[in-house]
């Protein structure tokens, strides 16, 4: 069974947020009022955490892709009453609407604040729904929602593969985000795999992953030269 | 359950299989055809899934579109593997054409204006009825001889629509097409020292060292998918040693904050940093001695025929440009500077780009020399990884107008932005120098506007007095999709169709060299009662007859392209798009002079086209010195004699002598320095005691210069790195806003001598001390729901400040100052 996994390198993103969009529209993400924007309520499955330090003028701004770790050991699905959200066989931390009774405890739990809870049902203007993604449903008020990792971009890669009668290739399943990156400094694939590419980047010097000391085994692993926080560990 | 949803017919069973075996159908076919659970599962429509591909024309940036179409709406855009230019990727700005195209707010038919002017009261008309009205109102200038008297402003000037509105107005009688494009300076600095008035490409791909003047490499410079993955290449992909990028600039913006190394620069002074540099590189004879040698003029000392001496650029940088100096007005430090030099020359190849930021200023046009003559002298012009000289797309020609008397007689009245005989500046004036023009009636009374892709209430300083001139004009027509600033002020609206409903050209913008022909098709049909603006143009010529029918052999706007990308066919290089590792291989062939025709008919290379999505010219032929430097020296100018003579006819013509004409263009420079690249210093709008700090308009990619502002997706991430969203802000520096008793969030009154905003502050340290930066694109009081009454626009606070040449708006020389709201 493969273990889906991203891989994000830092030195090559140039923090311009075509992730963020592509996976907007690939997922049906409804933007919300500059209100509701205000209140914090704007739902980014996909989103771009700036970091700016420093002293003029020796300023560093760095920008952080963070989409769901689909961790290994993922805090989220612990806490959740009523088996919403779990760790499916292929490692993807899924999300079950109907489901989902709206308490947010794998909202407070996620250590990377990639869950997102729906305050009202979604609003579209009428013109717009026309090109609402047929592949992925809209979800309900009182839901909570988060990136799949574009799990319906997998069922499809499968379906293609079995009409093909061959096995599933390194490139058939690409989450949105990934394909859409202009720098090319996003990967995807099964780091089980040793020879596949995010396997190899997974063990590059660079590697480290978000929040490591956590335990929460992430499967999104970043790359970036120079120092990070704390230890590297290789994923 | 009922008999008929239980059948299934032989060729549905064999159509079901076919889609699974290709994956393109949905299950919800598969559902209808055998499982008629309820009435819900057999309404389910027939899912036709389909990807087309098509060229992206939210920017100039000409990305190759893959649009999945399903039952008719376009639901995804994704990047087209095969286009050259983006090779699969699309930045945000692409994703969200599907806010464009079903935007509720699009305008969904022709509308004729029944208010007073600007009043917005409109009614809806037929097409048939508009273009009657319009021909009817256009034979009228033509009757009365003035059909000088319309002008077309245009926003995106380039390509084939460009050409089109060209041979409107020729056939027509109008001078006046007139671009409305944002100028960029380093355009004049081309023109002046090679002769060439184009914009050119850079070679980054090859480049080591990437010195950017206030270039926004990375936030939507010509073509914001090409520019990351350029930069993503040169950080980790590609073999050596690591390209070295060095942002100048007075903001660090994101691109700045992504460069190796971002040196702050005062305001207006890119120009002397870039001679400081040149002080370096020729002080210690680090430039490249060959290439100045047997390509450049006007580096050392000279005589003329008359046997008079010249001053060179060398003496004139080592007399003036001492690092002590340029630091002094830069505000870089010495050995920043003199660091920054050695590396520039040691680095090859080496390549300085210039930017609308470094030269839209009141020195914008010498900036502009002085950096340009950076590449000169570590001779990178025409080589890999230096400055691309490109060519043309190889359009097949079309037929020559015969224009009549009427027509002939309008074409030679001056156009609108000429100077005339007894204005002092040398170059046609920037937009913003129109409005006031037109409501002076200088030089003649405009009697209709068109405004095409342009919308320049808000895209120019509200100090041109856009607004007052278009409610002026007795006939201004809009082609817009939105209710943008400009089109509240047309008498008739004949709204276009957007870029997923129609054919048209799309054209890679000038950067690798290598010319590259994106064809957009219709992905959808159109949704409302709209019409593409070039089958606009055929219908009202049609209509007026005459000579202007004539010129228009076309039945619509899909025929002008067949027509014209014949050329592409006939022309014995290039290849319709294909996968990188074939292209590489044909693109050896052709270099080495191999040819290998591709299709045996046109008809064979036009579906190819459509189906792959464009054409490419594949390489860039070096060397073609006569064409690279078409100058009086047939060399790269340090001296522009060009500009001499210019200036010098300028002068005769007023029956003034030269140094008057300097004095009234308020050039400091005397003698020859005035010809050589040479720092003029930056002026400002406000008094520096009164107005401390100066502004500084930034671009933000995903707002595409206002364009964008409805798109909802947009508007969300705009402010990423200060964490605003749906609204402007104020980057100043924290120890200012300390000063001044500001706190990050507070609303503040910002105030130039033009006008004053209120906007709220973000502290940033990525802002210098004496500078504030407004983004641009925001501030809009129509265009749509989501655009309208959001954040501000800093045009609102600039003066009508132009370059000293005439040529460039001064757009980033006012100076503001700040109190607390």
């Amino acid at each position: 069974m493969p273990r889906w996994a991203m891989v994000i390198d830092l030195d090559k993103c140039t923090g311009c947020q075509a992730c963020v969009i592509a996976c907007k529209a690939e997922n049906n993400i409804p933007f919300v009022s500059p209100e509701q924007a205000a209140m914090g309520r704007t739902i980014s499955w996909m989103e771009i955490i700036p970091i700016v330090e420093g002293e003029y003028p020796r300023v560093r701004v760095r920008y952080i892709p963070r989409p769901c770790m689909q961790c290994d050991n993922p805090p989220c699905t612990k806490v959740c009453p009523v088996y919403a959200t779990f760790k499916n066989e292929e490692g993807l931390v899924a999300q079950i609407y109907p489901r989902c009774i709206g308490c947010r405890y794998c909202t407070a739990a996620c250590p990377y604040t990639v869950k997102y809870f729906n305050w009202y049902a979604p609003q579209w203007p009428a013109e717009m729904r026309a090109c609402l993604n047929p592949d992925v449903s809209t979800r309900p008020k009182g839901v909570v929602e988060k990136c799949t990792f574009c799990h319906h971009r997998l069922q499809k890669a499968k379906e293609k593969a079995r009409a093909e009668q061959r096995e599933l290739r390194e490139g058939d399943y690409v989450p949105a985000c990934v394909q859409s990156c202009p720098a090319g400094a996003m990967f995807f694939g099964d780091l089980d795999d040793p020879m596949s590419t995010v396997a190899q980047l997974a063990r590059s010097a660079r590697a480290f992953r978000l929040l490591d000391d956590l335990g929460t085994e992430p499967k999104v692993i970043y790359l970036s030269e120079g120092e990070w926080y704390g230890p590297r560990k290789r994923a | 359950m009922d008999e008929t949803t239980l059948k299934i017919e032989r060729r549905d069973f064999l159509k079901l299989l076919a889609g699974a075996a290709s994956g393109m159908m949905l299950s919800g076919y598969a559902f209808n055809k055998l499982a008629p659970v309820s009435q819900a599962y057999t309404d389910w429509p027939e899912r036709i899934e389909r990807w087309i591909p098509s060229v992206c024309l939210q920017c100039s940036g000409g990305c190759g579109l893959m649009a999945r179409v399903v039952d008719g709406n376009v639901v995804k855009l994704e990047g087209n593997p095969l286009h050259p230019v983006n090779r699969g990727r699309l930045c945000p700005l692409g994703h969200a054409g599907l806010q464009l195209v079903y935007n509720p707010d699009r305008i969904k038919m022709p509308m004729k204006r029944v208010g007073r002017k600007g009043s917005t009261q409109w009614v809806s008309i037929s097409w048939d009825e508009a273009i009657d009205l319009l021909a009817e109102r256009l034979g009228e200038l033509r009757e009365r001889g003035q059909p000088h008297s319309l002008i077309v402003f245009d926003g995106r000037p380039t390509g084939l629509m460009g050409a089109l509105w060209e041979r409107f107005c020729h056939a027509f009688g109008t001078p006046n097409h007139l671009s409305a494009d944002e100028p960029d300076g380093m355009r004049i600095a081309h023109r002046l020292m090679q002769g060439l008035d184009q914009l050119f490409g850079y070679d980054l791909e090859n480049a080591n060292y990437i010195l950017s003047f206030g270039c926004q490499l990375l936030d939507g410079w010509r073509s914001p998918v090409q520019l990351a993955r350029t930069y993503g290449y040169l950080r980790q992909e590609r073999p050596g040693p690591r390209a070295k990028f060095v942002q100048i600039e007075r903001r660090l913006s994101p691109t700045a904050a992504r460069s190796d190394e971002w040196i702050p620069i005062r305001p207006g002074t890119e120009g002397a940093l870039a001679l400081g540099i040149a002080y370096v590189l020729i002080r210690e004879e680090l430039y490249d001695r060959q290439f100045v040698e047997q390509h450049t003029f006007g580096f050392d000392d000279w005589t003329d025929a008359r046997g008079q001496r010249h001053k060179g650029f060398r003496r004139l940088v080592l007399e003036t440009y001492r690092p002590e100096n340029v630091s002094a007005i830069t505000g870089v430090p010495v050995d920043t500077l003199i660091r920054i030099a050695k590396q520039f020359a040691s680095t090859r190849p080496a390549v300085a780009i210039g930017s609308a930021e470094a030269t839209l200023h009141s020195n914008g046009a010498f900036n502009a020399l002085a950096i340009h003559a950076l590449n000169a002298l570590v001779g990178n012009i025409d080589l890999p990884g230096g400055v691309l000289i490109g060519e043309e797309i190889p359009f097949k020609r079309w037929p020559p107008i015969k224009s009549d008397a009427v027509a002939q007689e309008g074409r030679r009245r001056p156009r609108l932005d000429r100077a005339e005989a007894d204005a002092p500046w040398l170059d046609a004036l920037p937009l913003e120098a129109l409005g006031e023009r037109i409501l002076s009636g200088t030089p003649y009374e405009v009697q209709a506007v068109f405004l095409y892709e342009s919308n320049p209430v808000f895209s120019t300083p509200a100090t041109a007095r856009f607004a007052e001139a278009l409610e002026h004009v007795p006939l201004v027509v809009s082609f817009a999709s939105f209710m943008d600033e400009s089109t509240a002020y047309a008498d008739l609206i004949l709204p276009d169709h957007t870029y997923l409903e129609k054919w048209q050209d799309g054209p890679a913008p000038p950067l690798s060299g290598v010319p590259t022909l994106g064809v957009t098709q219709p992905v959808i049909q159109p949704l409302y009662e709209t019409k593409h603006t070039g089958d606009v143009i055929l219908a009202l010529a049609r209509r007026m007859g005459g000579t202007l029918a004539d010129a228009f052999p076309w039945a619509d706007f899909k025929e002008v392209l067949m027509f014209s990308v014949r050329g592409c066919y006939e022309v014995r290089y290039g290849r319709v798009f294909s996968e990188p590792f074939e292209g590489a291989f044909v693109r050896q062939l052709q270099e080495r002079g191999w040819w290998i025709p591709q299709f045996s008919s046109f008809e064979a290379f036009w579906k190819d086209l459509v189906k792959k999505g464009g054409w490419s010219g594949l390489f860039h032929e070096y060397g073609k010195w006569g064409h690279i430097f078409q100058t009086p020296s047939r060399k790269f100018e340090f001296y522009s004699q060009r500009l001499k003579a210019e200036l010098e006819a300028r002068a005769k013509r007023r029956g003034q002598p030269l140094e008057a004409l300097l004095e009234e263009l308020n050039i400091t420079a005397r003698g020859d320095d005035v010809f050589l690249p040479h720092y003029e210093p930056a002026q400002f709008a406000g008094d520096e005691s009164k107005y401390p700090f100066h502004l500084n308009p930034f671009h933000v990619l995903v707002l595409n210069s206002g364009s964008s502002a409805n798109l909802p997706w947009m508007q969300e991430i705009v402010g990423l790195h200060v964490h605003v969203k749906w609204d402007s802000w104020l980057e100043i520096h924290p120890e200012t806003a300390q000063k001044l008793g500001i706190a990050d969030g507070d609303w503040v009154w910002v105030e130039s001598p033009y006008g004053k905003v209120r906007v709220r502050a973000k502290l940033y340290p990525g802002t210098m001390p004496e500078v504030v930066n407004i983004p641009i694109g925001l501030g809009h009081t129509a265009s749509g729901r989501w655009a309208s009454g959001r954040g501000v626009n800093p045009y609102a606070l600039i003066g009508p400040a132009a370059d000293r040449l005439g040529g460039l708006p001064a757009r980033y020389a006012t100076r503001v100052k700040i109190s607390k709201a």
